[in-house]
């Protein structure tokens, strides 16, 4: 009798137990095997923020029944993959125990990535944290206490959540952002203005064009000492900051250090384990990759891990299909994603360009073709900014059709949105049937186009 | 203290810890004294207030006002929450309260007019029906019937359970603070669907004996079984569940915890819901499945599952309270009445026992 294959996954976050789950659904004998070290159930690595504030409890964010791997038959593995034999098709953990595969899959995800200043992470004690395992938001946790300063490094969207939780909890939260406005990547410079207003409504000292170089121990605090104005004319000054703790919020990197040696691919620009179009890793066979690990291939043509939730999801459940031998081939549909900025939630579906970061930079240097009305291949920018609070929406359109969607201080069906680019809607059309895309609670005021809304050439 | 969503689990009493143990008997001993002895009525009578109940409507509708002012604190940058809460407080001080203290200053008979069988479980029975005017007669048997039936077939149980009640009213307002201990599991919810549809057998049953008692002749058999049972109603289910149970176990199990597990209103107009045009939609694949929206229902709904699984969500039990939509940081989730119905079947995971 030959025995079942053996799945093996390493990772058990979403792209880990999607994968799983989806590998049970097909193949009811099969062996599977979760490894992790971080928790031994899936929990929700978005909700970290309201763990660490008290919003909710670590158990109210583990996304499936306590009996999830009693229910499917998974075998629970808790412990950290030392290192890889694509040759023999084992694992070798920490604590000297060694696995065997038939099929593997890498689901570790990202770890924080570290702030570049020599010698910071040999201070003690140690005054530097990150915000994206367990133990990063235990160990802040543990040292953030009222009446602290803190310096939350990076304009992203870890950043301001952290930044969110320690000035809740009571600290003097100052949010340094290197770029000219918040979130450039997919704010332009109007809708960053209203998250950073609103951001400093709440009482949080957010500075934009402020890039810190290194620091100063004094005393018992860190001074920091940076340079201020735009990234391409930075004028070197001191911070003028000197805070009780760091935190480090500038991205993640994929958690792929020890794979190093093992002759399985990794990119050296991204750190993300190089795949094939089914995720499979382009050069040990059986050994597939998921979520914030894995290179893709982005609508631009590029590769480089995509680090979100529900691309997690999406490529845990596409790799599990490619390793019952499906031919699959991960794709990204057209981009969408949604945060929320302390009380503004923000919608996004569709190609946004990268606009306020370059328009500001390129406003720096003379005969720059964006932003203005120099007509940039028929690209037109609708905006309005909804008055009496931090509500506005912004639409992309190009050769007369919609392209993109960005929304603050309003809900929006994402679903609608994609659905009207796919159908190339002209901008008057969707206009008018902006409500039917509407996502609010009941009884919210329905979109309407104001007096003051603006089109301009450009995007 | 604080009030804040944001550090819920921080506030001692909103933890399950001794504290909130110690609330919670604070609460059910107030209960007990309230319906099982004489005690407050020399209270009133110190206030010169008509009797012990008409002191318990005052502390009801007071809880009611500070709760609601802290629920308003904190979701009332919400309208459907700011709306909502206000329509609880008036309907309560208005007709929960004011209006039978007048009728009764009036030397009139008094009645809570927002109220309506099952849930005032007596009011269709025959004596009392023919004790009031008509006109009272019609409104309650009309409001059962088919008034508050027809508005959830429309508009969900929310339209009753989370707008009018003032059972839900407390719930929502002073019992606020702690939706989110309500039990989230799957036992949970295979031990509501029996007992909340045991409450409802018994209260039709006992409406059956007592009708039939009306047309019977005296001394048979039916007289004394209709007289058991109401008294057994009435001590179990009216006093013991819905008031000391009820309104007791909030710091330990929910706000909702009659409303979820007793009371027999809510049997029947979840199956209406279940029929009708009230759903929550599900925006597709934005879930992050964060988990504030099953922790925040206090029906202890898993709206999560239904999140991740993109189906809407049409469940009996549901209030329509519209919290797990107000919590969602992503806007996943929205209450909503259409005629077209999206589709809507069980759960993935669920089915995955193989
Ligand atoms: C604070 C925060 C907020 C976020 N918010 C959002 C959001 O709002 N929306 C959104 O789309 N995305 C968000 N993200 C990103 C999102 O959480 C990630 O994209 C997602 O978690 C990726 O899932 P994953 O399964 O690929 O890996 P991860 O969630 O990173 O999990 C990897 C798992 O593998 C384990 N592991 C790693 N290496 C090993 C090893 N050697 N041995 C054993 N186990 C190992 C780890 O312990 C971990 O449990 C957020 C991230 C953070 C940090
Ligand atoms: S469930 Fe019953 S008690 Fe609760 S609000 Fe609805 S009708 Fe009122
Ligand atoms: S599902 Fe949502 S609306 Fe319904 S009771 Fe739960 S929290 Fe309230
Ligand atoms: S609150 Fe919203 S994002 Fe979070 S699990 Fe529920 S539906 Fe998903």
């Amino acid at each position: 009798m030959t025995q079942p294959p053996h799945f093996v996954i390493v990772g058990n976050s979403v792209a880990g137990i999607e994968a799983a789950i989806a590998l049970r659904k097909r193949d009811a004998a099969a062996r599977i095997t979760v490894i992790s070290s971080e928790h031994p159930h899936p929990f929700a690595r978005t909700s970290l923020m309201y763990v660490f504030c008290g919003q909710l409890s670590l158990k109210d964010t583990q996304f499936y029944p306590e009996d999830l791997y009693d229910r499917l038959r998974f075998v629970r593995v808790v412990g950290r993959v030392r290192s890889i034999d694509p040759a023999r098709r084992t694992l070798h953990l920490t604590g000297g125990q060694t696995i065997a595969y038939d099929t593997l899959l890498l689901a570790v995800g990202s770890t924080a990535k570290r702030l570049p200043w020599p010698g910071l992470y040999d201070e003690t004690p140690m005054f530097v944290h990150h915000f994206v395992t367990l133990e990063d938001m235990r160990g802040l946790d543990a040292a953030a206490r009222p009446g602290m300063s803190v310096a939350v490094i990076g304009g992203g969207l870890v950043g301001i959540e952290v930044a969110e939780v320690l000035h809740l909890r009571g600290l003097r939260t100052h949010f340094l952002v290197r770029e000219p406005a918040y979130f450039p990547i997919a704010l332009d410079s109007a809708e960053s203005e209203v998250v950073a207003a609103h951001i400093r409504q709440h009482g949080v000292d957010c500075r934009t064009n402020a890039s810190v170089t290194a620091y100063r121990k004094e005393g018992g605090r860190v001074s920091l000492v940076g340079t201020s104005g735009p990234l391409d004319r930075p004028v070197d000054r001191p911070l003028e900051l000197s805070v009780d703790l760091v935190v480090g919020a500038i991205g993640v990197t994929p958690a792929t250090s020890w794979l190093a040696g093992s002759g399985i691919a990794v990119s050296p620009d991204t750190g993300g384990i190089e795949t094939l179009p089914n995720l499979e890793s382009t050069t040990a066979p059986g050994v597939f990759a998921a979520g914030d690990c894995a290179q893709v291939t982005w609508i631009d043509g590029s590769r480089r891990p995509e680090q979100l939730w529900y691309t997690a999801r999406d490529q845990g459940r596409v790799a599990a299909a490619a390793m019952l031998g499906d031919d699959v081939n991960y794709r990204r549909g057209t981009w969408y994603n949604s945060a929320k900025f302390f009380d503004v939630e923000y919608t996004t579906a569709g190609f946004i360009p990268y606009s306020a970061g370059s328009a500001a930079l390129e406003s720096a240097s003379p005969g720059s073709t964006s932003g203005g009305t120099s007509g940039c291949g028929g690209w037109q920018t609708w905006y309005q900014h909804v008055p009496g609070g931090p509500v506005t929406q912004r639409i992309v359109v190009r050769d007369g059709a919609v392209k993109g969607f960005n929304a603050l201080g309003s809900r929006w069906d994402h679903q609608v949105w994609k659905r009207w680019i796919a159908e190339r809607r002209p901008l008057g059309w969707v206009l008018a049937h902006m409500n039917e895309a509407r996502f609010d609670e009941e009884l919210v005021a329905p979109f309407r186009i104001l007096p003051t809304a603006t089109l301009v050439d450009g995007a | 203290m604080q009030s804040g969503l944001m550090t819920t689990y921080q506030n001692p009493t909103q933890n399950r810890n001794g504290l909130a143990w110690g609330l919670s008997a604070l609460l059910m001993a107030f209960y007990v004294d309230l319906y099982f002895t004489d005690h407050l009525d020399t209270v009133a009578s110190a206030l010169h207030l008509p009797s012990k109940w008409t002191f318990y409507g005052l502390i009801y509708t007071l809880a009611m006002c500070i709760g609601g002012w802290f629920m308003l604190r904190k979701h009332g940058n919400s309208a459907y929450h700011r709306w909502r809460t206000i329509s609880l407080v008036a309907v309560q001080s208005v007709l929960g309260f004011l209006l039978p203290l007048v009728l009764d200053f009036l030397g009139r008979p008094s009645y809570y007019f927002s109220y309506f069988f099952p849930l005032k479980y007596d009011i269709l029975f025959p004596g009392t029906l023919k004790d009031m005017p008509v006109a009272v007669a019609c409104w309650f048997v009309f409001g059962s019937l088919v008034g508050v039936p027809t508005l959830v077939y429309f508009q969900g149980k929310r339209a009753y359970c989370s707008w009018i009640c003032g059972c839900g009213g407390l719930a929502e307002t002073f019992g606020d603070p702690w939706r989110h201990l309500s039990d989230r599991s799957d036992r949970a919810w295979r031990i509501e669907q029996v007992s909340i549809y045991t409450v409802l057998a018994l209260v039709l049953v006992m409406l059956g004996l007592v009708v039939g008692d009306a047309y019977a002749a005296d001394g048979s058999a039916i007289r004394d079984l209709a007289g058991h049972t109401k008294s057994f109603y009435g001590f179990a289910i009216g006093s013991v569940f819905s008031g000391v149970l009820g309104t007791g176990l909030y710091p330990l199990m929910g706000s909702r915890f009659w409303c979820r597990f007793g009371c027999p209103m809510a049997a029947i107009l979840g199956l209406i819901q279940k029929f009708g045009q009230f759903r929550i939609t599900v925006k597709k694949d934005m879930c992050i499945s964060c988990g504030n929206c099953s922790a925040y229902c206090e029906m202890g709904i898993d709206v999560r599952a239904y999140a991740m699984a993109g189906t809407d969500i049409r469940r009996a039990s549901c209030v329509g309270c519209g919290l797990c939509a107000h919590v969602c940081p992503r806007g996943v989730l929205k209450l909503e009445t259409r005629a077209a119905l999206g589709p809507h079947g069980k759960i993935e995971v669920w089915t995955l026992d193989l």
